[in-house]
């Protein structure tokens, strides 16, 4: 497990080139690769909007997914089927197919949302998606949000499986309100899994590189070039590969961080109550 | 716990150490005067030469080298870039290899060819046609040898063109007002279009800008500097919006989303701009089509030459760590001769790599492209270049962000500024 982890370190200390991987010249630079990085202004571009991107895919799936899984328990059982049977769908769409299939949904002239949206009155016609960063980091997150929150409706309905129904009944006897319910019973107990789940969704949003890359290829004007596609452009596109790794090396180091403080204020959160 | 991961990352790091050594004593050993073996093995690109050449090829070298073999491996497009790369710096590396010619700097620049123009002679490099020889150039060597490239034509619906009056144009001033006519006369039907050029189709732009003088990035010491700021550049731009207003394209797609030849086999297109194979396409897709389509090349702004053009295609190199170049240089020699650069482009209508031979094509369409090529032109020849084309691609962006509104100079700054820095920074 470590040992790609520690070349990938060491790879960053140097200058590989394609010129160094045909001589097979080890040239050692020091720490030159990551001050070139940390020193260009669209490195630091990549990491806001990578963060800005990650905690808005996390939380929108997070939501939509704990929503969905209450709605799945309660569903009664073809419609429960129906429900279960297209979140399995969604998720198994192969992320590249998936990709192509919203460009065309939310294509200039022969989108079907254009289509829609013209449908109920909104003056959508040759309204171009893509056409500014904002826009189109919408559909990509809309993508993203759609292939991950199947897995947590799954995972959270699964522990809402555990919840004793007996409580549930005896706050209803009670006289407790759905959401009082909700936030002292059925939270507390699925609570450990949103963690786990928020704590995935993290990872996986902030090295989403598929979807926003084959969208836009992180245009237009770069201001969609997330973190993985810099590494993309910058490193391999270029055969950089040393500081393809070290700009890794850097994507790694923060997302340490950022879970570190997702894990103490979590821990936090628990000795307080 | 610190103990735990100590141990491993020490017995990591010094086999990574010796790892890294014996590679090193690996390439010296390797690179000594080795006895030239009597065997070849080449790389070609599927569907670039037709096997019948190939083995006509490969019995011409057994005739001057008796005994030798050649063993031909067809590698896929797709993924071409890593395996060269991977394959290029291993230990056994194959004798010949043909790789897109845009990519050819890069293997030029990091010493995985061999300098050919120690048989500048034998292979005729004084011949080979500029434009497609240059792509092979790094640094005043030569390491790429063209072995075939296209470039685009006007690809016209004849039945639209005779039934609106209009004839083939000559000049740019002459095919705006023939598509402007082609769009006048079919008014009535619903989709039709003059010419289907979407925003960003890059390549046909970078030919306007050639011809205005200009060009995608200008060679400035060891860094390149965008071209886009120029008033060459803005005189391009404004051709293209000209043509591209004729159009109902979309502004923000390329050529490839949705395929034009695809929009132009729905039967309302009478123009586009493409690689001939899209001609034959666009028929495969509506038969419909057959026997109404031709082509004429790009017209300029002057009726004595056709338009400049990018040329796609091929070269071949000799990669360094070859175990019997000798043998490659003449199998390259027999490829990109006279002989077989003929029989190549008759059989696959592609342009030669000598202008001496544009006479011997028979096919009417490569007839015309070729003839186009003579004023053909390559993307800027560095390593670097891929950097632009990898992310989003900033002459894409420039294209749209004019055609939507935004002032030519201001969006020229802009992505000029946008290449300046990707093709900056060291090798």
């Amino acid at each position: 497990m470590g040992w790609p982890l520690v070349n990938n370190v060491l790879l960053s200390l140097r200058k590989v080139t394609l010129r160094e991987l045909i001589s097979r010249d080890v040239v050692w630079v020091g720490f030159d690769n990551y001050r070139t990085i940390l020193a260009d202004p669209a490195f630091w571009d990549a990491v806001v909007r990578s963060v800005l991107f990650t905690a808005a895919c996390a939380a929108t799936t997070m939501v939509v997914g704990v929503l969905m899984a209450l709605l799945l328990v309660r569903l009664p059982r073809f419609p429960k089927l129906v429900l279960s049977i297209s979140l399995v769908l969604a998720w198994a769409t192969p992320v590249l197919a998936a990709t192509t299939v919203f460009q065309w949904l939310f294509d200039t002239d022969f989108g079907v949302v254009n289509w829609l949206l013209a449908r109920v009155g909104l003056d959508t016609e040759g309204h171009s998606w893509f056409s500014t960063g904002r826009s189109t980091f919408l559909v990509a997150g809309l993508l993203v949000v759609w292939q991950a929150v199947p897995l947590v409706v799954f995972s959270i309905s699964a522990a809402l499986a555990t919840v004793p129904p007996e409580l549930d009944e005896a706050a209803v006897i009670d006289g407790a309100t759905a959401s009082q319910r909700w936030w002292t019973i059925t939270f507390p107990l699925v609570r450990p899994m949103i963690g786990v789940l928020a704590f995935l969704q993290v990872i996986w949003d902030f090295k989403a590189f598929t979807q926003v890359y084959a969208m836009r290829r992180g245009g237009p004007d770069s201001s969609t070039t997330t973190l993985p596609i810099l590494i993309y452009q910058e490193g391999l596109a270029r055969s950089q590969f040393g500081l393809a790794a070290a700009a890794s090396v850097v994507t790694v180091a923060i997302l340490l961080v950022l879970l570190a403080l997702y894990v103490r204020s979590a821990v936090r959160a628990e000795e307080v109550r | 716990m610190k103990q735990r991961w100590t141990a491993p990352a020490l017995v990591a790091a010094v086999g990574l150490t010796l790892a890294l050594s014996a590679c090193g004593g690996d390439a010296k050993s390797g690179s000594g005067d080795a006895a030239e073996k009597n065997a070849l093995t080449v790389w070609l690109m599927n569907g670039s030469v037709p096997d019948k050449v190939v083995q006509s090829v490969n019995a011409d070298l057994a005739k001057q080298h008796p005994g030798a073999t050649v063993t031909v491996e067809v590698q896929e497009w797709n993924g071409i870039q890593d395996k060269l790369t991977t394959a290029l710096a291993g230990n056994n590396p194959p004798d010949v290899i043909e790789m897109g010619n845009t990519q050819n700097a890069k293997f030029s620049q990091s010493g995985a060819l061999l300098d050919l123009d120690a048989d500048k002679a034998k292979l005729g490099i004084d011949q080979w046609s500029k434009g497609m020889a240059s792509s092979g150039v790094w640094d005043g060597k030569t390491y790429g040898a063209p072995l075939l490239a296209a470039n685009r034509v006007v690809i016209y619906r004849t039945d639209l063109f005779e039934k609106a009056g209009v004839t083939v144009p000559k000049t740019f001033d002459e095919w705006v007002a023939a598509t402007t006519k082609l769009n006048q006369a079919n008014a009535a039907t619903k989709d039709f279009q003059g010419i289907y050029l979407p925003g960003q189709s890059w390549y046909v732009y970078a030919g306007l800008l050639w011809d205005a003088g200009g060009d995608l990035a200008v060679k400035d010491g060891d860094s390149w500097k965008g071209g886009l700021d120029t008033p060459a550049a803005a005189e391009a731009i404004g051709k293209y919006k000209q043509l591209q207003s004729l159009s109902k394209a979309p502004k923000d797609a390329d050529e490839a989303t949705p395929q034009q030849f695809e929009v132009f086999a729905e039967g309302n297109v009478a123009q586009m701009i493409g690689l001939p194979w899209e001609m034959g396409s666009a028929v495969g897709a509506n038969k419909k089509l057959d026997g109404k389509v031709a082509v004429f090349p790009i017209p300029s702004s002057s009726a004595d030459k056709s338009g400049s053009v990018f040329l796609g295609g091929s070269n071949l190199g000799i990669s360094a760590g070859s175990d019997s170049p000798k043998l490659a240089a003449d199998w390259l020699a027999l490829m990109t001769g006279e002989k077989y650069q003929t029989e190549l482009a008759l059989a696959s209508n592609v342009v030669p790599n000598r202008t001496a031979l544009l006479s011997k094509l028979t096919d009417p369409t490569a007839k015309i492209m070729a003839g186009a090529a003579a004023n053909g032109h390559v993307t800027p020849v560095d390593p670097r270049w891929a950097g632009v084309e990898a992310g989003a691609n900033p002459v894409k962006d420039y294209m749209t962000a004019v055609l939507t509104g935004t002032d030519p100079a201001a969006a020229g700054t802009k992505a000029s500024a946008e290449i300046t820095k990707r093709m900056s920074g060291a090798l």
